[in-house]
């Protein structure tokens, strides 16, 4: 029997690997870009209270390395009185870092939004976040999109980490059969494959959303 | 935490410093000439970089350092963890270098090459002189915020066992069995590292910026 | 007096930073009427437009619109968001620099506020909003983006996306001054089209042969102070003021 033909007898290791991390990655992914937008919603207009404590959490989140947050909330926080599990751990981890990140994106573009649009909407009686929803954010998807897509691609690569704190994610996966088998080449081959399919699949989805903007001649930023 | 512990997490910050050092180094160095040979579309060659690039960049970190750590000893090389380690973070940071020089490239002003050949400079005289000192400064920005998110990627070395500012933090809770002091020390040392690099990054955009004008 | 005006300013005063930009501004459109208000720049004519849909917040005095205040609820309280937003639905505004919508079709920049904010359906917001492109001419670029038209057509748009709301009263914001001199008549047309349908209308400009004939008062502002207040006739033929003949002399090259 050669190498392939041991991992193919384990497919269903590498599927239930993949399919743990497209739970992670997707589940994650909508949780941070949800949260990103709330933080730059929150940074809108009258709130000036907020503007601090989120400014201080969005730049201490980009200045850590994602496997110490993990890490934090997976061995530190246990000492604090509050466990959870591995996945748990890092479906927040997930969340919390990139939707640090997503927040950035989009205040740094709205930053740059023609004020005009905003009066228009609100002389048009819309309320702020209805403005936000509709008028806002659509276009800051639109114009960041380029950005939003490296960054769902190191959330992807991020769930990677997770292994260190015992998730049975795909590297694992792949970790555990090349263990098993010593097959580590042909093991890790078939999952670098994996995450290079999903990188390519963001990457068309990135490209469609670009034609979306561009029939409203929206440039990538 | 006592000195001891301190101790530790000064030498696995270390550890996470010149690991990372060595593959920025080679990698900015590696990315430069891998763009060269992708500006130069070498039928093939141009392809197969291309295809190393796309793939670095959508492996993870700890996959690749776990690949090359455990495959290895299959084709009969003994690899110290260390080196496998620095390997799998110059493979990964080489290919994003590369980018950042290649673009830095394509936007190079053709013009200036005209001027430079019309005085009688030679094409390696040329580049050595003229582009690449311009397309260096243009790239700063750029690859020492790369040089950022190696530090950030770098924990990915402790998968195989190296310890480095985040694994060390296991090693000193095995003895004082509290893991969060020493995790919330780390994350502060990151800070300062990654901060320093933030504040020379703003310095690269500024010298960048001059140059634009 | 024999209707509630459909715009009523008392005693309005705002300063920018320290600055006084309007001064104890008192004004009153009729339903039906069309106001110009005229002064050199920063004159606080913009301002007080601004003013009345409470884009600016005046440091004194009070603006009513048919009646209600705005801004300020009965109990003397600043208004909720929500109350703000349920007055400036009553008007319309067209601004200087067109703000349309760059992500939404010029059917959905017209519909985007008859559905998300009245609540209107998509089939009845569409048919009012067709109706409405028509009147402006724009009928036929209905689903193109803002971005692949002119200046003027996107100011057309901007005039049909506020008609949307059916407000009581229009503003305009120096509709034509972002415009190329060729492209100023066709919006100029379309206000000019509102005037004889009997929209109630002010409009801060500087197409003094428009004012003058589309207007039925004329109002100067200087310093933040309405210095005339006229017939459109009468202002541009025997100014009362000094200034005015001043401002008139520059402003209107001989034809």
């Amino acid at each position: 029997m050669s190498n392939w033909d041991i991992l193919w007898s384990s497919y269903d290791v590498f599927l239930s690997g993949f399919y743990n991390t497209l739970k992670l990655f997707g589940l994650s992914a909508v949780l941070a870009f949800l949260m990103g937008s709330a933080m730059v919603f929150l940074l809108e207009g009258s709130r000036p209270r907020l503007k601090v404590p989120l400014r201080i959490f969005i730049d201490g989140m980009r200045m850590l390395p994602f496997l110490i947050l993990a890490y934090l909330l997976y061995y530190g926080l246990p000492s604090a009185g509050i466990r959870m599990s591995a996945w748990t751990a890092g479906i927040i981890a997930l969340v919390i870092y990139h939707g640090a990140y997503f927040a950035e994106i989009l205040r740094g573009c709205r930053a740059t939004f023609a004020q005009g649009q905003v009066e228009a909407a609100i002389a048009q009686g819309f309320s702020q976040p209805q403005m936000f929803m509709r008028i806002i954010l659509p276009q800051l998807i639109l114009k960041t999109r380029g950005l939003l897509g490296n960054q769902l691609i190191i959330l992807l690569k991020d769930t990677a980490f997770l292994v260190i704190i015992t998730v049975r994610e795909l590297t694992a996966a792949a970790s555990s059969l090349s263990s098993t088998y010593f097959i580590p080449m042909e093991a890790f081959i078939v999952v670098i494959g994996f995450y290079w399919l999903i990188s390519i699949g963001l990457e068309l989805f990135i490209k469609m959303i670009g034609r979306f903007g561009a029939k409203r001649g929206f440039e990538n930023a | 935490m006592d000195s001891s512990a301190w101790g530790l997490l000064i030498q696995g910050a270390w550890t996470t410093l010149w690991i990372s050092g060595i593959s920025i180094a080679i990698g900015v160095v590696m990315g430069l000439l891998i763009a060269l040979l992708r500006v130069a579309k070498i039928p093939v060659l141009h392809q197969l970089l291309g295809v190393y690039i796309s793939l670095a960049r959508a492996t993870p970190l700890v996959t690749l350092v776990l690949f090359i750590f455990l495959t290895a000893p299959t084709m009969g090389i003994n690899l110290n963890r260390n080196v496998a380690g620095i390997i799998a973070l110059t493979l990964n940071t080489t290919a994003f270098n590369a980018e950042i020089w290649r673009s830095a490239f394509n936007n190079f002003s053709k013009e200036q090459r005209e001027a430079a050949l019309a005085i009688g400079m030679t094409p390696w005289v040329y580049f050595r002189r003229i582009m690449l000192p311009q397309i260096t400064i243009t790239s700063l920005p750029g690859l020492v915020n790369e040089m950022s998110f190696l530090i950030k990627g770098s924990p990915a070395i402790a998968v195989i066992g190296v310890v480095d500012l985040t694994r060390v933090t296991n090693r000193i809770s095995a003895v004082t069995y509290d893991p969060l002091p020493p995790i919330l020390a780390a994350a502060v040392l990151y800070m300062l590292i990654i901060s320093l690099l933030v504040w020379l990054q703003r310095l690269a955009e500024r010298k960048a910026s001059r140059l634009a004008v | 007096m024999p209707e509630t005006a459909a715009v009523s300013i008392r005693n309005l005063s705002k300063s920018f930073d320290g600055t006084e930009v309007l001064r104890d501004v008192s004004l009153e459109v009729q339903p039906g009427e069309v106001v110009s208000i005229l002064g050199s720049s920063g004159s606080g004519k913009s301002t007080l437009l601004r003013c009345i849909n409470w884009l600016e917040q005046p440091d004194r005095g009070d603006i009513r619109i048919a009646g209600d205040r705005i801004g300020v609820s009965d109990s003397g309280k600043p208004m909720s968001r929500r109350e703000l937003a349920g007055m400036r639905a009553r008007l319309g505004m067209v601004f200087q620099g067109f703000n349309l919508w760059p992500h939404l079709s010029v059917l959905r920049n017209v519909t985007e506020a008859p559905i998300h904010v009245q609540g209107l359906s998509k089939t009845e917001a569409d048919e009012r909003a067709m109706a409405l492109l028509e009147k402006v001419g724009m009928a036929d670029k209905r689903e193109q983006y803002p971005y692949t038209l002119s200046g003027g057509q996107k100011q057309r748009v901007a005039i049909a996306r506020a008609l949307a709301m059916q407000p009581k009263v229009m503003l305009f914001d120096e509709p034509t001054s972002a415009l190329d001199p060729e492209l100023v008549g066709e919006v100029l047309g379309v206000i000019k089209d509102l005037s004889k349908e009997g929209y109630t209308m002010v409009l801060v400009t500087h197409e003094m042969e428009f004012a003058r004939a589309v207007s039925d008062q004329v109002v100067f502002l200087d310093k933040g102070i309405i210095i005339e207040k006229s017939h459109p006739s009468e202002f541009f033929e025997n100014p009362k003021t000094d200034r005015v003949r001043r401002f008139l002399e520059l402003e209107a090259p001989a034809v």
